[in-house]
Parts: C-alpha cells; structure tokens; sequence
C-alpha cells in the first residue's frame, strides 16, 4: 500500500474519507463541507492540510465540472444493436460449426475413395517389396550354407597315383 | 447498488446463463449507463465508447458461463470494460482522452451544435479553448490516475467501485485521488497566477 502524503494523521485520514464520500452532484463546489459530518467540519477548520485538501478538491471538481457536459450516454438503440451483434456472433459460430461439418460430409466419398486407392496401392507396394525381399534373399542364403556345408570333395589325384604306383610293387 | 437490484442481478445471470437471451437483455438495459460511464470515464471519444460498450457486452455474453457470481455482477463487468478499454489504448497507443479540442474548428463546431444543453449559446471557440485547458491538466497525470480522476469526479464512481474494477486497494486510490486532485489545483493555480500577472 502506498503511504498517505505528509502531515497526514490518522484524524485527517477519516476526514478524507468523508470527503471522497461526496458525491459529484453535490449541490454547489463551494458547499462541499456541507455535505461531510458537523466533525469532520470541525475538524476541517482547524486543520491546516485538510483545508487545503477541500479546497483541491473544490477547484478539481470545478475545473472538471465541463467535462459533465460532454458525457457519453447510450443511445435508445443501443440494447438492440447488442442484441444484434449477439445474434450475429452466434449464427457465425454456428455458421462456422456447420461449414466444418459439412465440408467434412462432402468431401467424406472422395476421402474414402483416395484411402481406398491408397490402401490397394499400398496393399500392392508391400507386396512388392516383400517378394523381392524373399528373393533377393534367396542367394544370400544359399552363399551362407555353402560357407558351412561341405560337398564330398573329389578323391586327390596324388592318391589315386599313389594306389596306381603301389599296386604294381605288390 | 442496493441488495434487491443484486439479487435480481444474481437471478437474471442465472437465467441467461441457461441461454435465456431475454434476461441478458435486461441485464444490458441495467447497466449500459455505468458502462458507458467507466468507458467514457477512460476513452472520452464517443465512438470508441460505443464499440467498447458493445465489446463488453458481447464478451459478457460468451463468458457468462464461467462467470461463478462470487463477486457482484456489475464488479466483474467494469472489471471486463477497464480491460477492453486498457487493450483498446495499447492497440493504438494514442492518448486515452481525446476531446473536442482535438477536432477541426468545424467538426468542433458541428459536435457543439448537437449538445443539447445551456452551454449551447456560449462562444464555441471560447468552450474550446476551456476544453483544451482541461485536457493541458490531465496531460499531466499518468493515465491510470488521469482514469481515476475522471470516473470518480466525472462518472461519479465510488473509490470501491474504482478500487474494485482497477483491481487495487481502497486507500491506494485514495491516495492517487488526493495527489492527483493537488497536481491539477497547483496547475490551475499556476495559470490564474500567470493571468494576474
């Protein structure tokens, strides 16, 4: 909270109360004091800053007392053209809701003709892919069973020479 | 606002919470003035009033839902209005007051014609130059306090009422008033001294 400017007590802090419980309509600036309690008056008088903030408050109050005039009232079509904005606000909203809704409806045969056309496409791709995959495959396999399958090797030409040179010595 | 006008409020909320538009409506004739007034007491041009009024009351309508009724119907409403008018300022960044003064000699004149009041056989210059001495003065305070000012000496607003829709203490605005009051009499005070002399 902000302090009370200088000089100003507890007393003169319910006197200023007082004092902003003066409505603006008051009968006359210079009848302020009128309107505030017969001790707060009192007290008014005999205090030198509350004085002085009746009379800040009496020469505001005068100098803003043109501005009274220049007051913004609503006109008698105001409620109306509320109630319009209103109305139309909603229908926008509505409008709106309705619009996403409908271009969903509209465009539902199409969406599910394109996700037909994508699934079978996609359908046929994977297909694909997974037939060449298994053959592609295929050789790698084969390579990797002859790494550790031995075919029956073909008897050494040197024993077949040997057997053919030993026999005629027995 | 006395407690039968904030019971009707509270039932009249309740009812155009469950869609009844025709107790909204009434809740806008009840408080269109004291709308235009916290608008008026910020922006002071009549347009923007208007539009800020229609602004609040629309954005009223959409958020009643979530509105609880744990404050008071027209607190929670100013409280929208001084935000409006706040989000309006920042948008433009122009001066929150704009006056006659700021208009041509004839748009000046034209708006004087349509004022329905004594002031209309006064001198139209003459009440332009007063209307641009007024606006010297309030130039002179930060805009929160120039608001002040104006919807508590102008609007005829309560310290509560303001200290409640600007969302701060009592004595605080108390406090803001009185120097704000002093700023502007020692202004005044100034100029009759500078006349005299």
């Amino acid at each position: 909270m902000e302090d009370l400017p200088k000089g100003i007590n507890m007393r003169c802090e319910d006197f200023l109360s007082e004092l902003e419980k003066i409505p603006v309509d008051a009968p006359a600036t210079r009848e302020l004091l009128a309107e505030v309690l017969e001790e707060a008056r009192r007290h008014a008088s005999e205090c030198a800053n509350c004085e002085e903030a009746v009379r800040v408050l009496a020469e505001t109050r005068e100098a803003l007392a043109g501005m009274k005039a220049g007051k913004t009232e609503p006109g008698p079509w105001f409620v109306a053209r509320v109630m319009r904005a209103i109305t139309a606000k909603e229908e926008e909203i509505e409008e709106s809701r309705n619009s996403v809704w409908l271009s969903v409806r509209r465009l539902a045969p199409r969406m599910a003709a394109f996700a037909a056309v994508v699934l079978v496409l996609g359908g046929t791709w994977a297909m694909e892919l997974r037939r060449t995959d298994r053959q592609t495959k295929q050789p790698e396999k084969n390579a990797a069973e002859s790494l550790f399958e031995t075919t029956p090797s073909a008897p050494l030409n040197d024993d077949i020479v040997a057997s053919v040179t030993e026999e005629p010595q027995q | 606002m006395g407690g039968k006008a904030r019971e009707d409020d509270r039932e009249l909320v309740r009812c155009a919470q469950e869609g009844d538009k025709a107790a909204f409506e009434v809740l806008v004739r009840r408080h269109q003035g004291r709308v235009f007034a916290v608008a008026g007491g910020i922006l002071r041009n009549r347009e923007d009033v208007e539009d800020i009024a229609q602004q609040v009351f629309l954005k009223a309508y959409f958020s009643l839902k979530r509105f609880d009724q744990r404050a008071a119907f027209t607190t929670w409403l100013y409280k929208i209005t001084v935000n409006e008018c706040w989000d309006l300022l920042r948008k433009r960044k122009v001066r929150p007051l704009v006056y006659e003064s700021e208009l041509t000699e004839e748009q000046g004149e034209m708006y004087l014609a349509t004022e329905q009041t004594a002031e209309q056989t006064r001198d139209a210059s003459e009440q332009l130059e007063t209307k641009q001495e007024l606006e010297e003065w309030l130039n002179c305070l930060d805009e929160k306090d120039r608001a002040m000012l104006v919807l508590k000496e102008v609007q005829g607003f309560t310290v509560e009422e303001i200290a409640a829709m600007m969302e701060i203490n009592g004595n605080t605005v108390k406090v803001r008033l009185f120097r704000a009051r002093q700023r502007i009499a020692e202004r005044i005070r100034r100029k009759k001294r500078a006349a005299r002399a």
